[in-house]
């Protein structure tokens, strides 16, 4: 990892794979903990179209956390990814040391592989 | 050997992405009603898609990353949501337009009605990007697609008037119905320099697995393959102006511009039309679909493929199930394709500058792109590009209502 | 402890300590101790928008970018509301820091 970092440039909106280097989402917000008067610190990463959603404003954070409640599968709409979980950083994408199965960014991936490709025929290998 | 089969992503981005629904009806358009004289609006096109086609190949070789990708990741989120939004709405309309085109096709060989084949195509279309992988896609669509050469072939029979045909290759100010004119003009144009294309053939070139080696075949691929949909969407233009002008037919409907390949094939002229459109609005289709979930997967950092397995790329291929079965709803309730397509040549038109310059900008990078950034000539290029999208974005829509019929 | 979403800062205006307009929240560098990165200054310029344009984009369409951004050490900068980021001094001490 480097020395130095533009935070918007380098972090903000890069792309997130997990340890197998599967795509894993994109760093939708960044938290800085600022303690008292101490030096602000990145504490961890945020991921999810709720996170998104208040980038364009209070209003539309508040009108898609009510379309979220009445639709989504998943448990939660933010995913936390705390910044001791990061890897390394490169040009193209930050690398954390999770595995993208067991996140909530792969929840639709789960979801249609329990409820709906395991039923359809075909579905299991590749060509 | 693989280099010389990337032709094939050229040409299937040339058959799916160059002579598609839109090509068919602008340029039948364009011949049944002005002869010859909008030929220079398919060169000037053709010139323009070369040079967008080889930026895009260009990035997707160095970067090893699709343009919507980066377009995200460069700009922020804020800067590219309007974009997103305008393009995915034309993806839409386009996906239904091809598939509308597929169901005509259907239509003109069983005589059964259009609204029958909407759900039925959508799900070949999408059991094709289901079980197939990209290469797979990429040949079978561009040998399927060379039954498009019938209207090279069906023009050589017609001996055009060479003198002709050069004056039209040359821009020319109408007689008459000036509105029209110019309305095809620009159509013709949207209907070429379609945004899918380049999200396309980009994400292409990742699956592909291009590097920079391959620059110099990807300037080949681009002037090849964008030639070769130029060449047979000419052809269209003088068929259509030598069969359907002298007879009034003004192609108000695709029934009429099926009629023109009968003169040189008698027998097989309906047929033929029928396949071509069938297999060029197929591949089209395929691409579109593709496009858009390229473009979702990017923008949200999803995994993205087709040669993944779907259950590890479930919110990509959900992306062009969904948009499949949107764009089949169009044709289903009934809405005509031709009516369909105009317009929606008209929309893709004003929306050009959304793509146009956010990939312009990237390909100024030089720290994305080092040596490979835009030299001269391109730069004038892309210049030249962005003027002509903002004008066409601007007189597009009023076009549309003045010139439209 | 307070919590600082970067990219609801990104693009603010921020004001200095008497109330003037100073500029927009451009870029903010990190450096590195140990694992963690700590936040070392903040840029301010013209737009957000236009650093990211790059440089060589910027001059491609003739545009000469007017200096180096504002930097602003992190002390200096309040983040008390982050709607409204606020310079603990005044401009003119900020360009003395420069």
């Amino acid at each position: 990892m480097h020395e130095r970092v533009e935070v918007m440039r380098d972090l903000l909106d890069k792309q997130l794979v997990d340890a197998d280097d599967t795509k894993m989402g994109r760093v939708d917000g960044i938290v800085l903990e600022i303690d008292g008067d101490k030096q602000p610190r990145i504490d961890h990463l945020e991921l999810g179209f709720i996170v998104l959603a208040r980038r364009l404003g209070p209003r539309v954070e508040k009108w898609f956390e009510a379309i979220r409640k009445r639709w989504s599968v998943r448990k939660s709409a933010r995913q936390i990814v705390p910044w001791s979980k990061v890897l390394d950083v490169t040009a193209h994408e930050i690398k954390i040391d999770v595995k993208a199965m067991d996140t909530p960014a792969f929840d639709w991936e789960r979801w249609m592989r329990d409820r709906v490709i395991d039923k359809i025929p075909g579905s299991g290998d590749d060509d | 050997m693989k280099k010389a089969l990337t032709l094939a992503l050229g040409i299937l981005t040339s058959v799916g992405g160059f002579f598609d629904v839109g090509n068919i009806a602008t340029c039948t358009q364009a011949g049944a009603r002005f002869r010859f004289q909008l030929i220079w609006s398919m060169v000037l096109a053709t010139i323009l898609a070369i040079f967008l086609i080889e930026m895009s190949g260009r990035f997707a070789a160095v970067t090893k990353k699709a343009l919507p990708d980066t377009i995200r990741e460069h700009f922020g989120f804020t800067f590219w949501l309007v974009p997103f939004i305008v393009l995915t709405l034309i993806h839409i309309l386009v996906l239904a337009a091809e598939i509308g085109g597929i169901c005509f096709a259907l239509h003109l060989v069983t005589g059964l009605p259009l609204q029958a084949f909407a759900l039925p195509v959508a799900v070949l279309v999408w059991l094709f990007l289901w079980r197939a992988t990209f290469s797979t896609i990429e040949n079978s669509t561009s040998a399927l697609g060379l039954i498009t050469l019938c209207f090279v072939v069906a023009t050589i029979w017609h001996h055009p008037p060479v003198h002709d045909v050069l004056r039209g290759a040359l821009p020319s100010l109408p007689q008459d119905h000036a509105s029209n004119y110019w309305f095809i003009a620009v159509s013709i144009i949207g209907a070429v320099i379609a945004p899918f294309m380049f999200y396309f053939y980009s994400s292409g070139a990742v699956e592909d697995e291009w590097d920079p080696s391959y620059i110099p075949v990807n300037r080949a691929v681009s002037v090849i393959g964008m030639g070769f949909g130029s060449i047979i969407s000419i052809a269209a233009i003088i068929v259509a102006g030598i069969v359907l002008a002298p007879r009034g037919i003004q192609v108000d409907d695709y029934h009429q511009a099926a009629l023109m390949l009968t003169s040189a094939f008698p027998y097989w002229g309906y047929v033929l039309f029928a396949v071509s459109m069938g297999i060029a609005c197929l591949g089209a289709a395929c691409e579109v679909a593709l496009s858009m979930s390229y473009t979702f997967a990017q923008t949200f950092g999803w995994n993205w493929g087709e040669n993944l397995n779907p259950a590890e790329d479930a919110r990509f291929s959900l992306v062009y199930t969904a948009s499949l079965l949107l764009g089949a709803m169009f044709t289903l309730v009934g809405i005509d394709p031709l009516k369909l397509t105009l317009i929606t040549m008209a929309l893709s038109a004003a929306a050009l500058p959304f793509v146009a310059i956010p990939m312009l900008l990237l390909m100024n990078d030089r720290h994305l792109l080092r040596d490979a950034a835009n030299g001269f000539i391109s730069n004038l290029a892309a210049a030249v590009i962005v003027v002509i999208t903002i004008v066409l974005a601007i007189v597009s829509i009023p076009l549309a209502f003045i010139g439209g019929s | 402890m307070a919590s600082v979403h970067v990219e609801l800062i990104n693009g603010r205006r921020v004001r200095d300590a008497n109330g003037k307009v100073v500029g927009r929240i451009g870029e903010i560098i990190a450096r590195r101790r140990g694992h963690d990165y700590f936040v070392e200054e903040y840029h301010l310029g013209p737009a957000a928008f236009l650093e990211k344009m790059g440089v060589s984009t910027a001059r491609m369409i003739g545009w000469r970018r007017g200096g180096d951004p504002l930097r602003v050490p992190w002390q200096q900068m309040d983040l008390a509301d982050p709607d409204h980021p606020k310079l603990c001094c005044t401009l003119d001490e900020l360009k003395k820091m420069q």
